[in-house]
C-alpha cells in the first residue's frame, strides 16, 4: 500500500503554469474542478503537524480534500518557488528547515 | 394577531419611541441609576432581542432559562425549544463594584452613549464546563463555542431589555439590515407565501448556488407558477471573526451579486444580514437559527452537511437528526435538509449527491477549498465560482480589508464597525 501523504495544494495559474513548464514539472499538474490546475506538494504526517503548528492560521481538511489548506500566500509562494528551483515536488524537508534556520527573513531571502 | 414568530409568539419590539427614551435617561439619570458600558458582544444580543430576532426572548437568560436550555433545549416554560443560551455575563469584582443587585433597573451604555434599559430579575452562577458539555457536546476549549462559554465572567445577571437607542448600521450593511417586522412586510410586498432561508457565513461558490436552487425547486411543488410566490432569503451572519474568515463585506456583497447578476431571478432572491457570533454548536445551532428564521418570517429552512459545525466535533448530519427529537409542532419552520454538491466531471457540472451515479468520478469541493484558491490569486472556472462574485471579492479586498479579503489582525483593528450606538439626542 502506497504511503499516505497529506498534500499542500498550489493552485496554478497560467504565471505558474510556465514556470511549471520551464522547470518540466507541468506534467505533475493534475486538472480538478472544471480544468482548474493542481500541484500536490506532499506531506508526511509529521512535516503536516509541524506545518500545523508553525502556521496556526492553516488546517488540515479532513472532511474534503484531505489536504493542508488556508496556508497564507507568501509561503505557498516560497514553496512553489523550492519546487520550481529544484525541479521536484518533494521540497518541504527543505522548506522545513530553511524556516526553521532562519525564521521570518526566509520569506525574503532568494532561493539559491 | 399577526407576525407570528417562533413559540407561536407575537414579534414584539421592545424599543422606546425616542422622546420616550430620552426622558427616561433623564429620570433615571436624576435618580442615580446605576450604569453599564457593555462590549459588543453583549451589545449585539441587545440588539437582537429588542428587535425580536430572539423572539419570545424578552431578555437575558435567568438561571431558569439557561438550566432548561442545557438539560432539556427548551426555555424555563418547558415547552417552548431553545437551543443555545443568551447570558449576560459580570465578573463578580464588577459587579461588587456596581452594586447591582436583583429588581434594578440599569441603564446599559454603549460606547459610553445611552443604549438600553435592563431589568435585573435575576443574579446567579453557572458551571461553565458543564453548559459545555451540553451545549456544545465537548469541553475542549478548542472548540470555539466552549471557548466563548469559558471565556464568560463568573456572574450572570438575568432580565428583560428595552432599547433606548436604535443602532446607526454603517455601510455596506445598510440596506441589508431589516428587522423581523420589515422583513416580513418586504416578503408580503414581494407576494412570497414560501420563504426558504439560506444560512451563510461565507462568500458562494456554485455548491452553494446550486443548494438554494435545489432547495427552491424542491420546496416550490405544486404552488402555481404563474407569478413567483416563494423567494430564497440568504441571511448572512454578521459577528465575531477569525482570523481567516472572509471579511464581513465581501460575504453580504458577493451574496447580494448573486442576484444582481442574474443567477438568481431578482424577484426571487433577497440578501440579508442578521447579526449573530456564531457559536459553532452544530446541531444545537441548527435548531437555534431554526428559531432565529421563524422570527424573520421564513417557511423553510436549508441545513446543508455539516452545518454550523467547526473540526470534527460532530457528525456531519448530526445537524440533521437533531430535528427527529424535537417535539412535534415545535417549530413553525420546515427544514430542508442538503446532502453533498460536487463537481462531477462525467456529467460536467455542479451536481447533487442524490442523483449523481459518479460517485467514484467527483471532484469535491468547500468552501475551504475555494477560499485556499482564492488566497493562491487563482481565479476558479466560472462553473465552480461566478467571475461577478470573485471581481467582488477582490473589490471588497481593496475597498474594506485593507488589500485581504480575509479577516487579519489588520482589519479587526482598523475595520469600520458594523453598527455605531450614536448620542441620543
Amino acid at each position: 500500500m502506497a504511503e499516505e501523504t497529506y498534500p499542500i495544494n498550489l493552485w496554478v495559474n497560467e504565471e505558474r503554469l510556465e514556470k511549471l513548464q520551464a522547470a518540466g514539472l507541468a506534467g505533475m499538474c493534475k486538472e480538478v474542478l472544471a480544468g482548474l490546475k493542481v500541484l500536490a506538494v506532499p506531506n508526511t504526517a509529521e512535516q503536516r503537524d509541524k506545518i500545523l503548528k508553525l502556521f496556526t492560521m492553516a488546517k488540515f481538511d479532513t472532511a474534503t480534500t484531505k489536504s493542508i489548506e488556508l496556508l497564507p500566500k507568501f509561503v505557498k509562494d516560497k514553496i512553489f518557488d523550492l519546487v520550481v528551483a529544484r525541479k521536484k515536488i518533494d521540497v518541504m524537508d527543505e522548506f522545513l528547515s530553511k524556516f526553521e534556520q532562519t525564521g521570518d527573513a526566509f520569506w525574503s531571502q532568494q532561493i539559491a | 394577531m399577526e407576525n407570528i414568530g417562533h413559540g407561536g409568539k407575537e414579534i414584539v419590539e421592545r424599543i422606546l419611541p425616542k422622546d420616550a427614551a430620552i426622558k427616561r435617561v433623564n429620570e433615571m439619570r436624576a435618580a442615580k441609576a446605576k450604569e453599564l458600558d457593555v462590549r459588543l458582544q453583549i451589545a449585539t444580543e441587545v440588539i437582537d432581542i429588542a428587535y425580536g430576532f430572539f423572539s419570545p426572548l424578552e431578555g437575558f437568560m435567568t438561571k431558569a432559562d439557561v438550566d432548561a436550555v442545557c438539560d432539556n433545549m427548551t426555555l424555563a416554560d418547558g415547552k417552548t425549544v431553545w437551543a443555545i443560551p443568551i447570558v449576560f455575563d459580570m465578573s463578580d469584582e464588577d459587579l461588587k463594584k456596581s452594586g447591582i443587585k436583583q429588581n434594578d433597573e440599569v441603564l446599559l451604555t454603549y460606547t459610553s452613549n445611552p443604549f438600553a434599559v435592563f431589568e435585573v430579575s435575576d443574579i446567579f452562577t453557572l458551571d461553565k464546563q458543564d453548559m459545555a458539555q451540553k451545549v456544545y457536546g465537548t469541553t475542549d476549549e478548542k472548540h470555539p463555542g466552549v471557548k466563548r462559554t469559558y471565556q464568560y465572567q463568573d456572574k450572570f445577571i438575568g432580565g428583560k431589555i428595552t432599547l433606548l437607542n436604535p443602532p446607526k448600521i454603517n455601510e455596506p450593511f445598510t440596506r441589508f439590515w431589516l428587522t423581523p417586522k420589515q422583513m416580513r412586510e418586504r416578503f408580503k410586498e414581494k407576494g412570497w407565501e414560501m420563504i426558504i432561508n439560506h444560512q451563510t457565513r461565507n462568500v458562494p461558490h456554485t455548491g452553494h448556488e446550486w443548494l438554494m436552487k435545489g432547495a427552491y425547486l424542491g420546496a416550490y411543488g405544486s404552488m402555481m407558477v404563474d407569478k413567483p410566490r416563494g423567494g430564497i432569503l440568504v441571511n448572512a451572519i454578521i459577528g465575531s471573526k477569525r482570523e481567516g474568515d472572509y471579511i464581513d463585506e465581501a460575504i453580504i456583497l458577493c451574496q447580494e451579486a448573486q442576484g444582481k447578476h442574474g443567477y438568481f431571478r431578482d424577484d426571487i432572491f433577497l440578501t440579508t444580514c442578521s447579526l449573530w457570533d456564531m457559536r459553532y454548536a452544530g446541531p444545537r445551532e441548527a435548531v437555534f437559527h431554526a428559531c432565529l428564521r421563524t422570527n424573520l418570517g421564513c417557511t423553510h429552512h436549508m441545513f446543508g452537511r455539516d452545518h454550523a459545525g467547526v473540526g470534527s466535533y460532530y457528525d456531519p448530519y448530526d445537524a440533521h437528526r437533531i430535528f427527529d427529537k424535537l417535539p412535534k409542532g415545535s417549530l413553525n419552520i420546515t427544514p430542508i435538509f442538503n446532502l453533498d454538491w460536487w463537481f462531477c466531471p462525467v456529467c460536467d457540472e455542479v451536481t447533487y449527491m442524490g442523483v449523481c451515479g459518479h460517485k467514484d468520478k467527483k471532484a469535491s469541493f468547500s468552501g475551504t477549498m475555494i477560499r485556499s484558491i482564492i488566497q493562491d490569486g487563482v481565479k476558479p472556472p466560472r462553473r465552480i465560482f461566478r467571475p461577478e462574485v470573485f471581481d467582488m471579492i477582490m473589490e471588497c479586498a481593496e475597498k474594506y480589508g485593507f488589500g485581504d479579503a480575509f479577516v487579519t489582525e489588520d482589519y479587526l483593528k482598523r475595520r469600520n464597525p458594523v453598527f455605531t450606538i450614536e448620542p441620543l439626542k
